[in-house]
């Protein structure tokens, strides 16, 4: 495909308009990112589909997500409304449409995935640098799975009584998850996100972004809505990846009780648990409310 | 629902399947209920699983939800694609268990964790297949869920098969413009073409998509859609009868028996 190469020149930090034209978005403008998000994610997930899984042994050796379509769309937009997009989209159109829909656990699938990209398309400074677009996929991949393979583990932790004392357990459930992590990061996170993301991101930047009423990003340029790079955002992330335990868990903690009675419960009694599920809950509404604060704060800079 | 496992490797079977799930309704027990209470039943038996380690009780709670996914007239592909998972991953993880020296042990906690997670999914399709996506997002709405997911829900159901012909159409262009080329070993130069193409129709999907979405957006402002409308006119549908609140109380009444049977005869 031809590409007119566009001057690509660092600008340094530029603030306010350049070229005239400002980038904030307007309301109407953040739903057609989200709703193209959430359409092109569906799209993708859809084709995926038809590839049938080739499964080698207990290892699924199938593609999990084409990454470099949302990856596209947080990379070039509002990263936020972008990454939002994205996993909703996925249950909406295959999950719910396919009657594939898993109830609780998609809660969790949405949360992994909005943090993967959130963070991936917020990495990107400059669209048109491969460098940076091949780290930004790799890192869709790693953040999603890590957080899902830890969920997993868990629910085997959890679901089956002494899971620690079961001969060859931990170690067999260890195996599975590192074997299909690998893959998924080969699979997922190269062949179907690095190599196609740094063909297509910059051929479409540019010309994209003028469809939908919007000037198409300057390197250097801080976005509206890019993840913030402070010790708030990372409290925001830690607080959200312990809600999607939280939700993945809602079930299992509090009648763990009668079973599962680790030490420190005689020292503390049970109570003790209910801080844990309380710290949670906690953590998850001032996460909601750090995000809610940042996303103010960005707005009333731009 | 008698298709063959090639069909499902076609655009124009996934197309199918979604005009299918968005227009036919395909009957059952939870298709005539109320959504808030079909997601209530499902929030029960989601839950219930995970509070036991007692096998009996797991055993009851796992044929409590094979009862309703009868009486919801789930197909039997997704059934059968089920089943093919669960006894798969269940078989592999004993295989690695036993490498590392598990015992029968090892197999009866895999047997427990697996049926677990097999009643939670069981549950799930059951509640969810039946039910239609548009009915599911107004009772999410109902219970409180962002005006967007309910958007999104009315936006796919009207959409995608439209935007997936599209991509068909753009896909088979591709081909069709291109020279066969050969096989390769075990196909691997076919299937490498074939990701190339469908990596290569998304450049004017994306184009044609983006196009697309500013046109409805923009009509949906000149109607005056506002996200504070829509929630009440849709709840107004919703109401809760006699079956509704008949299902939840005989299951709550099995999930009962279910724990019942596991305290008088415990089965390790």
């Amino acid at each position: 495909m031809s590409q007119t190469t566009a001057p690509d020149e660092r600008t340094g930090r530029l603030r306010g308009t350049v070229a005239g034209l400002p980038r904030d978005l307007t309301g109407s403008q953040k739903l057609m990112v989200f709703v193209l998000s959430m359409a092109l994610s569906g799209v993708a997930n859809l084709v995926l589909e038809i590839i049938p899984d080739v499964t080698i042994g207990p290892v699924d050796v199938s593609v999990s997500y084409f990454v470099f379509v949302p990856l596209a769309l947080v990379a070039l937009l509002n990263p936020f409304w972008a990454a939002l997009g994205a996993p909703i989209g996925e249950v909406i159109f295959v999950d719910l449409l396919m009657g594939d829909f898993s109830g609780l656990a998609e809660i969790e699938g949405i949360i992994q995935m909005f943090l993967a990209l959130y963070i991936a398309g917020s990495l990107v400074r400059n669209p048109r640098n491969r460098m940076q677009i091949a780290i930004a996929a790799v890192t869709v991949v790693v953040i999603d799975k890590a957080l899902s393979a830890i969920v997993d583990l868990s629910k085997v932790w959890i679901g089956v009584e002494d899971a620690e004392f079961v001969e060859g357990l931990p170690e067999s459930i260890l195996l599975l998850e590192g074997i299909g992590y690998a893959v998924d990061i080969l699979m997922s996170g190269v062949l179907f996100g690095v190599i196609p993301a740094i063909w297509l991101i910059p051929a479409l930047h540019g010309r994209i972004e003028p469809l939908l009423g919007m000037r198409p990003r300057v390197p250097g340029e801080p976005i509206q809505g890019s993840a913030p790079r402070n010790g708030l955002f990372v409290g925001v992330a830690v607080a959200l990846s312990v809600a999607s335990f939280f939700f993945a868990f809602l079930e299992a903690w509090d009648i763990e009780l009668g079973v599962f009675e680790p030490e420190w419960l005689d020292t503390y009694g049970p109570g003790f648990i209910w801080v844990g599920v309380g710290a949670a809950a906690i953590a998850f509404l001032v996460g909601v409310a750090l995000a809610r604060a940042a996303r103010g704060k960005s707005d009333d800079e731009n | 629902m008698s298709r063959k496992t090639r069909d499902v490797l076609s655009v124009e079977w996934v197309k199918l399947e979604l005009i299918r799930t968005a227009y036919a309704t395909r009957g059952g027990l939870f298709a005539k209920m109320d959504a808030r209470m079909v997601i209530g039943w499902y929030l029960m038996l989601a839950v219930a699983p995970w509070l036991t380690h007692n096998f009996t009780t797991i055993l009851a709670l796992f044929a409590i939800t094979a009862v309703s996914a009868a009486l919801a007239r789930v197909g039997p592909l997704v059934l059968g694609l089920f089943l093919f998972g669960f006894l798969t991953d269940f078989l592999y993880a004993f295989l690695a268990a036993w490498m590392f020296g598990g015992d029968v042990n090892t197999a009866i906690a895999l047997i427990e964790i697996n049926l677990k997670l097999a009643t939670v999914s069981l549950a799930s399709i059951a509640a969810f297949v039946s039910l239609d996506p548009e009915k599911l997002s107004t009772g999410l709405l109902a219970l409180g869920a962002p005006e967007l997911l309910a958007f999104g829900v009315s936006y796919g159901y009207r959409m995608m098969p439209i935007l997936f012909e599209e991509f068909g159409i753009v896909f088979t262009g591709l081909r069709l413009r291109s020279a066969p080329g050969a096989r390769g070993f075990l196909g691997m130069r076919a299937l490498w073409r074939w990701g190339t193409y469908a990596v290569q129709a998304f450049y004017p999907i994306f184009l044609n998509t983006a196009k697309s979405v500013r046109t409805t957006v923009e009509s949906l402002e000149t109607r005056g859609f506002t996200a504070n409308q829509g929630r009440g006119l849709r709840i107004a549908r919703l109401s809760i009868g006699g079956l509704d609140v008949a299902v939840v109380a005989v299951t709550v009444a099995a999930v009962a028996v279910a724990f019942g049977l596991g305290a008088r005869w415990p089965l390790g």
